[in-house]
């Protein structure tokens, strides 16, 4: 791997984000409407739930939309011949990666501000200091990698952008309903059981409580760190030998 | 008609005075060389590519053992209808395809295994311009040349000269969503070269542009030569082939059919220009397919 190539992949990944509206959108402007909507709805004493526990839910959630996002991205790039330029130039399929794992972990990092900050009027009282702090940022960036990873598997699977935008809800549906705001049943537990999402949501809650010796907080970063490796490796394997045609 | 002359002198002098500006690169020849003494920079022997077909249906032959051997410094041209297997033997050549047989060397290196070494050595101007759309023409440049590794002061004295010889620089400090065609096809050949390869394939690289910013290409492809670059050509044009190639090389449902000097061509088959040479041999014309 190159650094200086990555860092020049690395401007022009986060350029795209900046500059295209439809990336803007779902990177920053989704979650912070999201937060806000949500806000509303649950600061209602009527609906019975707080924002509190729907809090962590919502950071996770828009992490998720990454798959979408990274589905996207790819498949535009093969089809617009961007990726064969790319490939005829010195670059090395692990700069191109290391450049897209990282730009997207740092809009996670914005993802977790803006969510953080606008779910704080509506109620969100996390009772946490700075280590809580950086366990919230370290566990959804490592979350991140999964999403880039089911992004590259939905890539490589699609045929074009459209598809690529309708197949990421194959990953994106489970996670969301089955571990993010909304409360798994004892019905749903077996399943949300196989959920990175349901992970990450227990576990910021255990570190939003203040709790840092909760058991969940190490559950959810061993079993979304293993996870997380095993699908961004398959999604680089299968991307690599299938998707960049 | 004048005006147009006037401007391609114009653009003729300006495009062979700057050029002689850029400083050439040096490259290393490293070990693992294949032949560091070569005459050549591309050496292409029997090289072969079928694609196979779904199930009922007949295997596609591209290109068919197909050899030929292309000079340090020469212009080559590299001419068929559509379909006759030029950019399947291009992609050959740049590493994004694998040959069914046969060999491919680029100066001294085989595709096979030395494809990285290649990599430095090559510029590569595709058919369809592949450009960032949110990126302004000058980003776009200087993406490609990070990726070289080249060091920002190179990269802004090769981007400034290039997009001045192709009077691109003003349109180059917007984004490239509103370029024109002919101008995305100036870009992508900026690109191809902003790193000073020794090897630069450009495939088609004037489709598209009006006939002024046509002739202002070719002077400026011409005069790439004088920089001792080894230019691999493939064109539609026979007009740009008759102009810019030492040497071309007619090829046709995947076999060459014929090479030589242009000049010499028309010759050997007492005809006027390339196309009646290539209706001669085939019995069809090299635009039929388009």
């Amino acid at each position: 791997m190159n650094f200086k190539r990555i860092r020049v992949l690395l401007k022009m990944e986060l350029l795209k984000i900046v500059r295209e509206p439809a990336f803007l959108f779902l990177m920053l402007l989704f979650p912070a409407v999201l937060t806000i909507m949500f806000g509303f709805i649950f600061a209602d004493p009527e609906f019975g739930m707080s924002m509190e526990t729907v809090a962590p839910g919502l950071f996770g959630y828009a992490c998720i939309f990454i798959i979408m996002i990274v589905a996207q991205s790819f498949t535009e790039m093969r089809d617009q011949g961007l990726l064969k330029r790319l490939n005829i130039s010195p670059m090395t399929s692990g700069d191109f990666m290391a450049s897209e794992i990282i730009s997207n972990m740092i809009m996670v990092i914005f993802q977790v501000i803006i969510v953080y900050l606008l779910a704080l009027p509506f109620g969100f009282n996390p009772n946490t200091k700075v280590l809580g702090m950086f366990l919230a940022f370290l566990l959804m960036i490592v979350f991140s990698l999964s999403s880039v990873g089911l992004g590259l598997i939905t890539a490589t699977i699609s045929k074009s952008s459209g598809t690529a935008t309708g197949l990421s809800f194959i990953f994106i549906l489970p996670q969301m309903f089955l571990g993010t705001f909304i409360p798994v049943t004892a019905t749903t537990k077996p399943i949300a059981m196989f959920m990175p999402s349901y992970y990450a949501t227990n576990a910021l809650s255990a570190i939003f409580s203040g709790d840092l010796t909760n058991s969940w907080i190490i559950t959810g970063f061993t079993f979304i760190t293993i996870v997380s490796l095993i699908i961004i490796i398959i999604g680089m394997f299968l991307f690599k030998k299938f998707g960049n045609k | 008609m004048f005006y147009i002359d006037l401007n391609v002198k114009l653009c003729k002098t300006k495009q062979v005075n700057k050029m002689s500006e850029i400083k050439t690169k040096e490259y290393e020849k490293p070990e693992n060389i294949i032949n560091p003494n070569s005459k050549f920079s591309i050496e292409v022997d029997n090289l072969r590519k079928v694609f196979n077909a779904k199930k009922g249906y007949d295997d596609v032959i591209a290109v068919d053992d197909v050899s030929f051997k292309v000079k340090s410094g020469e212009i080559f041209g590299f001419l068929g209808p559509n379909g006759a297997g030029k950019t399947t033997t291009i992609n050959i050549l740049i590493g994004l395809l694998k040959a069914t047989s046969g060999t491919a060397i680029i100066n001294g290196y085989d595709v096979q295994d030395g494809l990285y070494h290649i990599k430095q050595l090559i510029g590569v101007c595709p058919q369809e311009p592949a450009i960032f759309k949110f990126l302004t023409g000058k980003e776009m440049i200087e993406l490609f040349g990070g990726l070289h590794s080249m060091n920002k002061a190179e990269i802004k004295e090769r981007t400034n000269k290039l997009l001045d010889i192709l009077n691109l620089s003003n349109a180059s400090k917007r984004k490239t969503k509103g370029y024109s065609g002919g101008m995305l096809r100036q870009l992508n050949l900026i690109i191809a070269l902003i790193h000073d390869p020794k090897i630069a394939f450009l495939d088609e690289p004037t489709v598209g542009m009006d006939p002024r910013v046509r002739r202002a290409t070719w002077e400026f492809i011409r005069s790439l030569k004088k920089t001792n670059k080894t230019i691999f050509l493939t064109t539609h044009y026979i007009e740009e082939a008759e102009k810019l190639c030492d040497r071309v090389a007619i090829i046709d449902y995947g076999k060459l059919i014929e090479i030589g000097n242009p000049k010499e061509l028309i010759e050997k088959y007492s005809v006027n220009n390339l196309e009646e040479v290539f209706m001669k041999i085939t019995g069809r014309r090299i635009m039929e397919g388009m």
